[in-house]
């Protein structure tokens, strides 16, 4: 008997984590999107119980988000955002994590911490301190324009979509470079070896053999480091402070930083989960075929 | 001994207060027939004003607001109900342990309150908020306990209906009727102030940097129409990142001076409006143009008149001239003005320090240590000359008009004031179609 709950206990304390960190918040916010508002202090009243659940909420939100929306825009704006920031982050941190992976020898260790210790300082830190480097009289004018690369300083904090993306892209890239390393540092040498053995160039192994073994870790640190992109506000708000370059997540910030609509900031919250329910899933999926193609051969 | 208020008999809990007011509220009808269920007397001017006037001119129910308390507005002025008693004259305020501020960050002299705690024997801690909707929302929730916060009038209501601030006991605070500008000693908000007392007081209008920006912006017809021929300031131009502020203002540029409608018209119509700044200027929000003014990281900014006294306190690079700030404000009956509060919190342990903190907020010395040397928001107190603080050099000439007196304020002034929820929502939803950008 003791043995058989032994190490299926091993996984207790990943259960209790998952159902106090995330089921139980989940469905707070389910039951705020759900739930009705206090007529005088304009608090979010939750409704537990999914009976008496109230949908009003929920179906203005699925209304604004639609076509014709008054939030149809942003919600395009944040995915076409994220979709360039997550494919610099590829073309960037793959290249990256390769060589740290496959080439960099003894000097592995050291890289890692190198790619690592951005994240020893606070993101907003971070963000703030690129404010200061992008000023128009900042760092990266001045040597833009010293080498020639720009004949005047550009206006990088006037409200850019660039700029948003490219900060989306400096935030988050550590995160989907650790994964990639880990999966393609995983890949058997021999399965490289077999390939060049067949008479596979360099190119074509890596085409055929290592890129679509690191697909799991592809997709990880895309879900990774997409999944946190969707409700980003805080770096459109500290690069750009436009509404034109505004994001969904400065929604539900607005929603819930006041006033007496807290259900519709909840309501946002339970539509753009869903949304990243389905991206969760083929990811989920894809990793279950992996792991079962591997089984057969 | 002292007791804590909340032991004391005769105050109501939160469903008493609601129950005796609906009731009262529909026996009588109007203010007049709310306040009596709750407070000892009623104002001739509260007893009269039981119909508002809508920004269509026609004669539209009395809208109420949160708890059903009637709508307080400059040309109508509102008694709030007490909900319990204040605490009894002749005590002795409390000493030892925390003594909590809680308030918008860095908006009040850590030494001044250092100060305070020296003399009376606690440690004040600073607990700040981002804004004054979250923080209410977080002294509700019981997130935070603290012993003072900062209050606005449009707020007002709500901290009162829902019981978070407590009734104040005019007799700990001399201060008040003595140094205050009579405006605000018994507010249109808060008649008697039983809840508030003054603390600073602001116009809303525009900051500019006069080196960048080559229009007369005071000398044109329309001033705010400048938002919408800034092209040349593209990314250089930005609103305050406040719904009230940011609607109100496309109301007013369009000469609609009724800056609490709830008129959907009027509202989608400013919206749109705002929104075409999209395309001209590209239009940023924020709320740190007493900083980025000065810096030069912005040169035309829809801003508070605080923001360019603190910007020229603070702010301002050396080697830049004051010279280069410019601010306008529109004429009395055309600018929206303001003036933010302190009250004491329901979650207090030491009510009677309290009212002594709201006493030494007052003081003459103290208000203008504050607003000299820290904050740039003016008090309204009586000492405070205008024109001496322009021979002191404390505010340059040029900057005059952000220097507010007794006279800004009264019936005939803008307020931006509490409104009913579904009007808080109209605005809510039209802010939040604003800030989501356009295509």
């Amino acid at each position: 008997m003791y043995r058989r709950w032994l190490w299926p206990g091993f996984a207790l304390p990943g259960i209790v984590w998952l159902i106090v960190l995330f089921l139980v918040p989940f469905y707070t916010v389910l039951a705020v999107a759900l739930g009705t508002v206090d007529p005088i202090l304009f608090q979010a009243v939750p409704i537990w119980n999914p009976l008496e659940w109230n949908v009003g909420w929920l179906n203005e939100v699925i209304q604004r988000l639609g076509p014709g929306g008054n939030l149809t825009d942003v919600a395009l704006r944040t995915l076409q955002y994220v979709a360039i920031a997550l494919g610099l982050s590829l073309l960037i941190g793959y290249p990256v994590a390769y060589y740290i992976a496959r080439l960099a020898g003894r000097t592995k260790a050291l890289l890692l911490i190198l790619v690592i210790a951005p994240l020893w300082i606070n993101y907003l830190m971070r963000m703030l301190a690129w404010v200061n480097l992008l000023a128009t009289d900042g760092y990266v004018n001045r040597f833009l324009t010293f080498t020639h690369v720009l004949s005047e300083p550009r206006d990088w904090l006037g409200g850019r979509p660039s700029t948003v993306i490219l900060a989306l892209v400096y935030g988050y890239l550590p995160f989907l470079i650790l994964p990639l390393f880990a999966s393609l540092d995983r890949i058997d040498q021999s399965h490289l070896e077999a390939s060049r053995d067949l008479g596979a160039s360099r190119f074509s192994t890596f085409l055929h053999v290592t890129l679509p073994l690191s697909k799991p870790g592809i997709l990880g640190g895309a879900v990774l480091i997409a999944l946190p992109m969707f409700g980003d506000y805080y770096t459109p708000n500290i690069v750009s402070e436009a509404p034109t370059t505004s994001m969904i997540g400065n929604q539900i910030d607005f929603y819930f930083h006041g006033g007496p609509q807290p259900t519709i900031g909840a309501a946002i919250t339970v539509v753009l989960s869903a949304f990243l329910t389905l991206i969760m899933g083929y990811y989920l999926w894809t990793i279950h075929r992996a792991t079962r193609e591997a089984r057969a051969s | 001994m002292t007791h804590h208020p909340k032991e004391r008999n005769g105050g109501l809990n939160r469903r008493d207060f609601l129950l005796r007011s609906a009731m009262a509220a529909s026996a009588v009808t109007g203010a007049g027939g709310l306040l009596a269920a709750c407070s000892s007397s009623t104002t001739p001017e509260q007893e009269a004003a039981t119909t508002v006037v809508g920004s269509t001119g026609e004669v539209e129910a009395e809208l109420l607001g949160p708890g059903g308390l009637p709508l307080a507005r400059p040309d109508k002025r509102v008694e709030l109900p007490l909900w319990e008693d204040p605490i009894e004259s002749g005590l002795e305020p409390e000493t030892g342990g925390t003594f909590t501020v809680f308030n918008y960050p860095d908006y009040f002299y850590k030494k001044l309150l250092n100060e305070f705690g020296k003399e009376y024997g606690v440690k004040v801690q600073y607990t700040p908020f981002d804004n004054i909707s979250s923080g209410i929302q977080r002294l509700a929730s019981g997130a935070v306990e603290p012993d003072v916060m900062e209050m606005t009038p449009d707020n007002l209501d709500l901290a009162v209906a829902g019981q978070l601030i407590k009734p104040i006991n005019l007799d700990y605070v001399p201060n008040l009727a003595k140094n205050v500008w009579p405006e605000l000693v018994s507010p249109f908000y808060d008649v008697g102030s039983h809840y508030t007392v003054p603390y600073t007081c602001y116009a809303t209008g525009i900051a500019w940097r006069n080196d960048h920006v080559s229009e007369d912006i005071a000398a044109m017809a329309q001033p705010w129409d400048i938002f919408w021929e800034a092209e040349a300031y593209a990314g250089k131009t930005a609103l305050l990142s406040e719904e009230r502020e940011t609607i109100g203002m496309a109301l007013l540029r369009k000469g609609h001076p009724d800056i609490n409608t709830e008129d959907p018209a009027l509202i989608d119509q400013a919206v749109a409006d705002l929104k075409e700044l999209y395309e001209i200027c590209n239009v940023k929000i924020g709320d740190l143009q007493y900083q980025t003014i000065p810096e030069g990281r912005a040169y035309l900014n829809q801003a508070w008149s605080g923001d360019m006294i603190a910007a020229y306190i603070y702010y301002l690079p050396k080697g830049t001239p004051a010279s280069v700030l410019s601010f306008w404000k529109a004429e009395k009956g055309q600018v929206p003005v303001q003036n933010d509060c302190f009250s004491i919190c329901k979650t207090t342990k030491k009510p009677v320090l309290a009212h002594h903190f709201l006493n030494f907020m007052l003081d003459n010395g103290v208000s203008y240590e504050n607003f000299v040397d820290f904050n740039g928001y003016q008090p309204p107190i009586n000492e405070i000359d205008p024109p001496a603080l322009i021979e002191e050099g404390i505010v340059p000439e040029h900057l005059a008009n952000c220097v507010l007196t007794n006279d800004d304020f009264g019936p005939d002034s803008l307020q931006y004031m509490t409104l009913t929820q579904a009007g808080h929502a109209l605005w809510q939803n039209g802010y939040s179609d604003f800030i989501a950008g356009g295509s």
